[in-house]
């Protein structure tokens, strides 16, 4: 299975600034985890060393079978295979059709000549289509990706990540752009997504109350490092004061229920 | 009302002065009118040479503006040939430049040391004038349309890959990052996430090219490869200034009329 296990994992970016300092932490395989904080308080950090995209400069950090600080290359890229993620702006190529985007999915397991002809293997295609009818947005597989609207856009990148079958789903702030009805929906599918197939989760959020909501595990951080790890339940007006260095406002909760 | 007030402090909000830019701009056109006079000094230019010699220009002038419309016939296959040589080297060098400049974006490839050759390489090429490039070539593998076919291919390379390379810096590698993070290679991320975007400003580019070799196709046969150029250089060496005209107004329409034609097929394709 696999376990993330960050021992104090620090990263220093080329510019200076200090992303994570000193972060242990044990995700076991299979949780949900919400990560809260100010933005430059370390979350995107902290989720994009798990696959690589941000390179670790102390500290031990491993991933399943894979230690991060050695993985280069063909085995960065096999990690990369097995952890999914979704972000804040989707990340679709808008120009080509949805299929197509969650088909990106299976590239690591596609041959260099069939993804340069485009030319896709049945089963892939399957794989896409039902990660597609999971999110509920098949219907539109051959329209282009700059024809839905942002939540449907979002779930089409949840489709890309099912389409890796991964052990891991990272998601950086994944409902940031989207409007509250529409970011219960893309919240309610990742926690289907862990409940149902049994993946592990860990998504970035600005609003403490989603967090709460939908996570089973609640990680505060501020400037770098992890200052309060607990259940959803545990995190009262005092930690809420030690992860944002103020009281809670109404500005930090988002108030709508999920409509389809 | 009161957050209006917390937020601007009284110095921070007051509407600030236009600033005047008069002086800077009058100082820039003096600069560049002292730097045209000083080149135009540097080339010799002489302004009553010109007058000196008007009575001179203007027979050949009322020649070029009397067309022999019977010398038509037999321009026809140069002109066919000039149209088929911008056909084939848009074709072959747009099918070449396409992967390579995919190598020469900082976007889709992570190597810097091929990045900066490619891009010297084709520094190279574009420093290169179509023309010279010509002369070369025929003198390389003799006269006729295929050295001119080369120089234009060669040419195109040149410029596709710079523009097509540069509209993938420009693009958003949001879709880029999500393949790679999906654990595909650059090249794969590169064909998936990134092409797609680019196609309709490759498909423009490729048909600018086409515009550039019309008009190319007829300059370059002039050092003898192939079309138009081989027949203005055999009527002018023989001042026969009323067949000259014909050709030249041949060239207008057809420039006129494919550059249309690609305008429309460009607004199509976008």
């Amino acid at each position: 299975m696999a376990d993330i296990q960050f021992n104090h994992v620090g990263v220093k970016y080329p510019n200076g600034f200090v992303g994570l300092s000193d972060v242990t932490l044990d995700i076991p395989a299979g949780s949900m985890v919400g990560v809260v904080g100010l933005s430059g308080a370390g979350k995107s950090t902290l989720i994009r060393s798990i696959n690589g995209l941000v390179p670790i400069s102390s500290g031990e950090l491993n991933v399943g079978d894979h230690r991060l600080s050695n993985a280069r290359g063909r085995e960065l890229r096999q990690l990369r295979s097995e952890v999914g993620m979704i972000f804040q702006s989707f990340n679709l190529a808008r120009r080509t059709t949805v299929l197509n985007n969650v088909l990106m999915g299976r590239l690591h397991h596609t041959s260099a000549w069939r993804s340069l002809l485009g030319a896709w293997q049945h089963d892939d295609v399957e794989l896409a289509m039902s990660a597609l009818e999971r999110v509920e947005i098949v219907s539109k597989a051959y329209e282009k990706a700059s024809s839905l609207s942002g939540g449907q856009q979002q779930r089409v990148a949840i489709a890309r990540t099912l389409a890796q079958q991964p052990q891991i789903v990272l998601a950086d702030e994944p409902v940031a752009s989207l409007d509250p009805p529409t970011s219960h929906v893309v919240m309610r599918d990742l926690q289907r997504i862990n409940a149902d197939l049994g993946i592990t989760v860990i998504v970035n959020l600005h609003f403490l109350d989603l967090a709460r909501t939908y996570c089973t595990r609640l990680i505060g951080m501020r400037e770098g490092r992890v200052v309060f790890d607990g259940a959803g339940a545990d995190a009262d007006e005092r930690v809420f004061e030690s992860i944002y260095g103020r009281s809670l406002t109404a500005a930090d909760v988002l108030e709508a229920k999920a409509e389809l | 009302m009161t957050a209006i007030g917390a937020l601007g402090a009284v110095t921070a909000n007051v509407r600030p002065v236009k600033p005047r830019q008069r002086g800077k701009v009058v100082a820039t056109l003096l600069v560049l009118a002292a730097i045209t006079v000083w080149a135009g000094l540097g080339v010799q230019i002489d302004l009553p040479e010109i007058v000196a010699n008007f009575s001179n220009a203007v027979g050949n002038v009322v020649q070029l503006t009397q067309p022999d419309y019977g010398f038509f016939p037999k321009t026809i296959p140069a002109l066919v040939e000039t149209v088929d040589m911008a056909v084939i080297a848009t074709v072959i060098g747009s099918a070449i430049s396409l992967p390579i400049a995919f190598f020469a974006s900082r976007a889709t490839n992570p190597n810097t040391w091929l990045l900066m050759g490619l891009r010297f390489v084709m520094n190279l090429i574009r420093s290169i004038p179509d023309i010279l490039l010509a002369a070369i070539l025929v003198a390389v593998v003799g006269v006729g349309a295929l050295p001119g076919i080369m120089a234009l291919v060669i040419f195109n390379i040149g410029i596709i890959v710079k523009l097509v390379s540069e509209a993938l810096d420009g693009e958003d590698t949001g879709p880029h990052e999500a393949a790679l993070a999906a654990g595909a290679s650059w090249l794969k991320a590169g064909r998936s996430a990134m092409l797609p975007q680019i196609l309709p400003a490759y498909a423009s580019q490729v048909l600018y090219t086409f515009e550039i070799n019309i008009r190319a196709s007829t300059v370059i046969g002039l050092v003898g490869a192939g079309g138009l150029g081989i027949l203005i250089d055999n009527v002018r060496s023989f001042f026969r200034y009323h067949e000259l005209s014909l050709i030249i107004l041949e060239i207008l329409l057809l420039v006129v009329l494919l550059e249309s034609f690609s305008a429309w097929l460009r607004k199509r394709l976008i």
